[in-house]
């Protein structure tokens, strides 16, 4: 029962060092996420911020991972590039054993849909959809049909205890309800990972734990859950914290202290 | 992104913008609405010109010589005055022609438009302003009248100048409601007539009644009016195969009788039905060409105001696009989704533009005497042009929202 025993899934530092030197080797599956010397620079009016400065990274399957960091330290550059919403400078990102850094955006959009799940602080629901067409959404782009794809975003609303909640407008529900449906709509295509960005930035802190448990049991079944997230509090929750400051990644380590929500 | 998805996401934003999508689409609309509709009406009346007045006027199979050609309007003042110095249309050249076309079924001499108006007395009832004409008997057959009561006029009414008059169907109803006409006393202006026919209904031509006139000998007419110089000669072929020819007979005839050297221009003219009919495709020719003009105008309008509302929506849904972005559509799926929320909505526009046409013509057609005819062609280009419209207007908004970064998209207000 304890989140503890199930040390199978956390990676330790020496095997990371291992994955992330292998420049230029396709990583082994079980590797989900893999950054290699990750680079993002903007040019901002002439002046170039350097965002990210070389971020080795490796996440394995089955991981719960915080990324956390002050506001500028690039938690934000890193966390649209793990989605794929964005294309680094330089370096590599290896998703799911595919190049990611390398893709056009037709395979990033292909990719966003297959292997991501977005959670994010605003919700960012359609707000004339239902609940049920929100979560179907991915589907729609997978090019699922009708029948199926309700069924499956169905499936996704009961496993986020929705399921009398399908057919409300997110106008409908409160803030802990609408983020369960965005996490729903998240997990609706089985992606590699699920990808928080402030999951509870929005939420008091009753409804935070809420979904921290959703999550938390989420992690207990199997799924990679990534969560950026700038409070101690809600990062405790993660089994591994990484650090960003500067562009730089300043720790990765194996939070010791586990808050479980999951009432153990 | 499969095509059900498109067009249902493209129903559903315009099912929920009603009112905006209505007057985002009023100027598709109008002119759609407009083209159908006019279009109906034009070809409504070139069918009903066609089928009713040019038969009813010059008869069918038949043509006539005149001294004026039918298409007056289009006179300028030189071919005006030429037209002005010619001869009037005498007896004599009734006979010229009636030799020279033995196997004619009917040759006429008649009294032609414009015509005097009379009031039509009997006892202390009377109706007013009826068309006078004088015609030979012939022009009866020429006409196909048929008699609802009594007979026609005949040769001895025009040897002998005798007072009797046909009327048409409604002078005659209008006069003795129901009392038999025949052999009633009537008075056309002072002079007294006796009724021998009454012939039966033509029916009305663009609010214009076919059977309000009164027939007098042709004789008798010249008696009280003196000799017009709108006589005409009327000639029915029992064949419409066999009209081609008389007029060259007749032509020749006539230039004899005239006394027309080689050379010389005809003084008088040869028209049949067919003339009539091509003289008010003229007129509506010229309709035909304003109307596309007027209606691109029209369209480009309401397609600049397609584009602009799309626009906006595209700035409204920023976030929208960037949550669809996020779960995976490709730009190539967002721009497919609004190109196809501008055809749907341009095409809607386009059927409700084609609905209110029909709509409005057929209004006209039922309070005025104008008829309608929708056509097949004018619905298909008016239906075709609102997908165009769609289309043309639609890719620069479809283009912007598909080029929006996701992660700035995602951030919008």
């Amino acid at each position: 029962m304890s989140p503890q025993t199930d040390d199978v899934a956390l990676s330790t530092t020496a095997e990371r060092k291992v994955v992330v030197q292998s420049a230029g080797a396709q990583p082994d599956k079980d590797w989900v996420i893999v950054t290699r010397g990750l680079k993002r620079e903007y040019d901002m009016g002439g002046e170039i911020v350097r965002a990210l400065q070389g971020v080795d990274l490796a996440i394995r399957k089955n991981e719960y991972v915080a990324i956390m960091g002050p506001s500028g330290s690039g938690k934000s550059t890193l966390m649209n590039l793990i989605g794929c919403l964005d294309t680094p400078n330089g370096g590599e990102y290896w998703l799911s054993g595919q190049l990611v850094s390398t893709m056009k955006d037709d395979e990033l959009a292909r990719v966003r849909n297959k292997e991501i799940g977005f959670v994010f602080q605003t919700f960012n629901l359609l707000p004339r959809a239902t609940a049920l067409h929100n979560v179907e959404l991915p589907l729609v782009y997978a090019g699922v049909g009708s029948a199926e794809r309700k069924e499956r975003a169905m499936e996704a609303l009961t496993k986020v205890q929705l399921g009398d909640r399908a057919m409300h407008r997110p106008n409908e529900l409160s803030g802990g309800q609408r983020q369960r449906v965005a996490i729903a709509r998240a997990l609706v295509n089985r992606p590699a990972i699920l990808l928080a960005d402030e999951p509870t930035g929005n939420l008091d802190s009753t409804t935070s734990e809420e979904i921290m448990r959703v999550f938390e049991t989420l992690a207990n079944t199997g799924q990679t859950v990534i969560m950026v997230t700038h409070e101690p509090d809600i990062a405790a929750h993660a089994r591994r914290v990484v650090v960003l400051r500067d562009g730089k990644i300043a720790s990765d380590e194996r939070n010791q202290k586990v808050t479980s929500s999951l009432g153990l | 992104m499969r095509l059900t998805d498109l067009l249902s996401v493209a129903f559903g934003e315009i099912r929920a913008n009603k009112l905006r999508s209505f007057f985002t689409l009023l100027g598709i609309i109008v002119s759609v609405a407009f083209l159908v509709a006019v279009v109906a009406v034009i070809q409504g009346m070139n069918a009903y010109v066609k089928e009713n007045i040019a038969g009813a006027v010059v008869g069918t199979n038949a043509f006539q010589v005149r001294r004026a050609p039918i298409q007056v309007g289009f006179f300028d003042d030189e071919a005006m005055k030429r037209v002005e110095r010619r001869p009037r249309i005498s007896v004599a050249d009734a006979a010229a022609v009636r030799l020279a076309i033995p196997d004619a079924q009917a040759i006429a001499l008649t009294t032609g438009f414009p015509t005097p108006l009379s009031d039509i007395v009997w006892r202390n009832r009377e109706v007013g302003d009826i068309r006078v004409f004088g015609v030979t008997p012939p022009y009866q057959e020429v006409q196909d009248y048929r008699f609802e009561a009594g007979g026609p006029l005949t040769e001895t009414d025009i040897a002998q100048r005798r007072s009797v008059v046909v009327l048409g169907h409604e002078v005659a109803e209008k006069l003795f409601e129901g009392v038999s006409a025949i052999g009633q006393d009537v008075r056309l202006g002072s002079e007294h007539f006796e009724v021998i026919g009454v012939v039966a209904p033509k029916g009305k031509v663009l609010g214009q009644s076919f059977d309000s006139f009164a027939l007098i000998p042709f004789t008798r007419y010249e008696m009280l009016y003196g000799r017009r110089r709108t006589t005409t000669i009327s000639v029915k072929m029992r064949d419409a195969k066999e009209v081609e020819n008389a007029m060259l007979r007749a032509e020749e005839a006539m230039r004899a009788a005239h006394h027309l050297r080689p050379g010389q221009e005809n003084n008088f003219s040869l028209e049949t039905a067919a003339a009539l009919v091509d003289f008010w495709k003229q007129l509506t020719a010229v309709l035909f060409s304003v109307i596309p003009a007027v209606v691109a105008i029209g369209i480009v309008v309401g397609g600049i105001v397609i584009m602009n509302i799309m626009l906006m929506s595209v700035s409204e849904r920023t976030r929208e696009i960037g949550i669809r972005k996020a779960v995976g559509s490709r730009s190539r799926d967002i721009e497919r989704q609004f190109l196809a929320e501008a055809i749907v909505l341009a095409t809607t526009g386009g059927v409700l533009g084609v609905l209110s046409g029909w709509g409005f013509a057929e209004l006209v057609a039922a309070v005025s005497p104008l008829p309608a005819r929708i056509t097949g062609w004018s619905v298909l280009v008016a239906v075709t042009l609102g997908a165009t419209v769609g289309v043309l207007f639609g890719v620069y908004p479809a283009r912007r929202a598909a080029r929006l970064d996701p992660i700035t998209a995602l951030r919008a207000e």
